[in-house]
């Protein structure tokens, strides 16, 4: 990573701020945010994301800004979610390193240089609340919930909830966030072949407090779970696997009746009076349901294979002949296309 | 940032020189083969400088943990022939295939595995073959150099179904030494673990495939990096080649065949009931009558589905048109082409 001097007009991280449902007193967060970055001696700015109609995140950010803060606010009209705040500030990140950061006490703010600090060694690191607090019953559950991504994903990860992450510009530039997507950025970036660490921060004692989990919170949860398993099942090879389930539940549905077919024939037990009848017909058509709605996704991927690739080129290395005629300074230069990595979407620089 | 920029220059390519295009490009994925790559490139350069005619190597680097993209590096840096693709990490075989057919810019691409197993020497019978006018040739390695029961049987068994099933009747898919014509394999799409079906992809775009013998050396370094444990992958993958191939094309069509059976079946359930309506001989019987409504609506989705398909493929980007214009010219065209210099002799 390239030290920049602080005269530099660009600053050289970009902290983003998405301010969205669960939020504290953000002057004072700011504060102590400038305080942490200031062990850095890296330029920073500050975007603050507000998602939304959120008045006091407003009052207090232009109070800020009057007191000669020098933060960006990006003010979005409606709520598009934590993930599109995200998106929205990035677009006006300066910054090589992006550092998000939650709008509430999550982490001990002297820990952040932590984060960018592991920057060295990996693309992206996002941070896990250690020592954490909490009953045996939440660790228990956290503990579940992340074994559960590892198993689906192979990620192994310790505190997917945790906001603070630092990367290097080129992760977001490539991941296109939406929905709920914020919340598996490191998984997203690890499918990408970007190296994700983790580094331990110790938790904000204003995190600390008690905090009563709804029944929506872990039906929350199990959506996520369910999301990161169609993520990695269903954009890769979808046919494989839905052709397997669709294939064992029609079979079971062909079993139970055959067996009730063999009834009719054997022991006279009329049909129309069995409504395993019913659960054997809804099996079949259960089946050949899976299973074209699998075929429908190949096909999609099929069709469009060419455009999307499941790889990342990281630089394509050629060095010229030693006494070849220099590419003229008419033609443009294909060494940009080429050295760096492919973009998604854009077609190989090759003619 | 971190991918420091060590490339200097590429030579003015692609963009309308058509003079710098190599005739032949030799694509070899690598995946920790460190002790291979050397020699391997020795090989290759000697086979090719033997044929005498202008080619370029892309090597891609598949993530190797080892020093596969250090030495790959030191040999680009003194060879301007070689082309280093680097994934950023492990993807696979397909991926580095597609890849490596990707940054390709030679009219014809050789495919080859990066250990050793296939003979450089091999690639000009793949030549002349693709000078005969053929799309595709298959090396088939007659004498095959690798354990019988956990590698041989099961190929042969496998090729065989995987003939049968596609129409490509190939002695052996395994082997990665094959020879594209570039126009027709950068066309087809290549996903997953598919690199093993490329034939059988192909023949959406209904290629001519020669088949030639090629030589098979035992490894020399390094694991085999697959086991027993692959057959059922390639037979699912057999399953969704087949299907996807035959759907892709006209797909509301096919969805409609599937849904046929579900009809006759509804039909049956519900002539039965009217039937025992209009005689009123009994009460209509709920299974079944339940059941013909569940056959029923079913096929009504397949329908839908297949109208989703036709979307889809509509929005796609491919195109039979496409296809048929690339093997149409070669069918027509005598097997005749502007010979290299110096043939090999």
């Amino acid at each position: 990573m390239t030290l920049m001097p602080q005269s530099s007009t660009a600053p050289s991280i970009s902290v983003i701020v998405p301010v969205c449902g669960r939020r504290d007193e953000l002057r004072d967060l700011y504060l102590q945010y400038k305080q942490g970055l200031a062990m850095i001696e890296l330029q920073h700015e500050f975007i603050f994301v507000i998602d939304g109609e959120r008045s006091d995140a407003a009052a207090a950010l232009a109070e800020l800004q009057q007191a000669g803060e020098d933060i960006t606010v990006v003010s979005l009209t409606r709520s598009f979610g934590e993930s599109a705040a995200l998106m929205a500030g990035f677009e006006r990140a300066r910054g090589e390193v992006i550092l998000t950061l939650p709008a509430h006490h999550q982490v001990q703010p002297q820990d952040i240089c932590k984060l960018v600090a592991a920057l060295g060694s990996s693309d992206m690191a996002i941070g896990y609340r250690s020592p954490r607090h909490g009953g045996w019953f939440e660790r228990a559950r956290r503990n579940t919930f992340h074994r559960l991504v590892n198993f689906v994903t192979g990620v192994r990860l310790r505190d997917m909830g945790c906001g603070a992450r630092a990367m290097r510009r080129q992760v977001l530039e490539e991941i296109d966030l939406y929905g709920d997507q914020h919340r598996f950025l490191a998984i997203l970036a690890n499918r990408l072949g970007f190296r994700v660490s983790e580094v331990a921060l110790r938790q904000s004692p204003l995190d600390r407090r008690k905090r009563i989990y709804r029944p929506r919170e872990y039906a929350r949860h199990l959506l996520d779970l369910f999301s990161i398993f169609f993520l990695v099942r269903f954009t890769k090879r979808p046919l494989r696997f839905f052709g397997m389930l669709g294939a064992g539940t029609f079979g079971i549905g062909a079993l139970l009746t055959a067996y009730l077919c063999v009834q009719r024939l054997a022991f006279d037990e009329k049909l129309s009076d069995r409504p395993a009848l019913l659960l054997a017909a809804l099996l079949v058509v259960l089946g050949v349901q899976v299973f074209a709605l699998g075929l429908l996704a190949e096909l999609m991927i099929f069709t469009h294979a060419r455009g999307m690739k499941d790889y990342r080129v990281e630089e394509v290395i050629q060095y010229p002949e030693e006494n070849a005629p220099l590419p003229s300074a008419a033609m443009p230069s294909t060494d940009g296309d080429l050295s760096q990595p492919m973009r998604r979407g854009t077609p190989p620089a090759i003619a | 940032m971190r991918a420091a920029k060590v490339t200097t220059q590429t030579p003015p390519v692609g963009n309308g020189s058509e003079a710098a295009r190599p005739r032949l490009s030799v694509i070899v994925p690598l995946y920790n083969e460190q002790e291979s790559i050397r020699p391997l490139y020795a090989a290759i350069v000697q086979a090719l400088g033997d044929i005498g005619c202008s080619f370029e190597m892309v090597f891609v680097d598949d993530g190797s943990s080892d020093d596969t993209a250090t030495i790959a590096r030191q040999i680009a840096r003194f060879d301007s022939r070689l082309r280093l693709v680097k994934f950023r990490r492990n993807y696979g075989q397909t991926p580095a295939m597609a890849a490596g057919i990707e940054h390709a810019r030679g009219e014809i691409l050789i495919t080859m595995d990066g250990d050793l197993q296939n003979d450089p020497a091999d690639i000009g019978l793949l030549l002349e073959q693709i000078d005969a006018g053929y799309d595709i040739v298959v090396g088939w390695r007659h004498n095959r150099q690798d354990k019988l029961v956990t590698r041989k049987i099961p190929s042969r068994i496998a090729n065989w179904l995987i003939g049968k099933v596609t129409g490509v009747p190939i002695k052996d898919n395994g082997c990665s030494l094959k020879a594209f014509r570039a126009d027709l394999i950068k066309s087809i799409p290549l996903y997953s673990e598919m690199h093993r079906f490329i034939p059988a992809m192909a023949s959406i775009a209904g290629p001519r495939v020669a088949q030639i013998r090629v030589r098979h050396h035992a490894r020399r370094y390094g694991q085999s990096k697959y086991g027993l444990s692959r057959i059922y992958k390639v037979l699912l993958d057999l399953m969704v080649i087949k299907t996807v191939t035959t759907f892709a094309s006209r797909p509301l069509h096919w969805f409609a065949i599937l849904s046929l059976p579900l009809l006759a079946v509804a039909a049956v359930l519900f002539g039965h009931t009217f039937i025992t309506l209009l005689t009123q001989r009994s009460a209509v019987s709920i299974p079944l009558a339940g059941s013909g409504i569940i056959f029923l609506t079913s096929a009504m989705i397949l329908l839908f589905a297949g109208a989703l398909a036709e979307l889809v493929y509509f929005r796609g980007d491919l195109r039979e048109r496409e296809f048929l214009r690339l093997t149409q010219r070669v069918r027509r065209a005598p097997p005749q082409r502007p010979a290299a210099p110096t043939h090999r002799s």
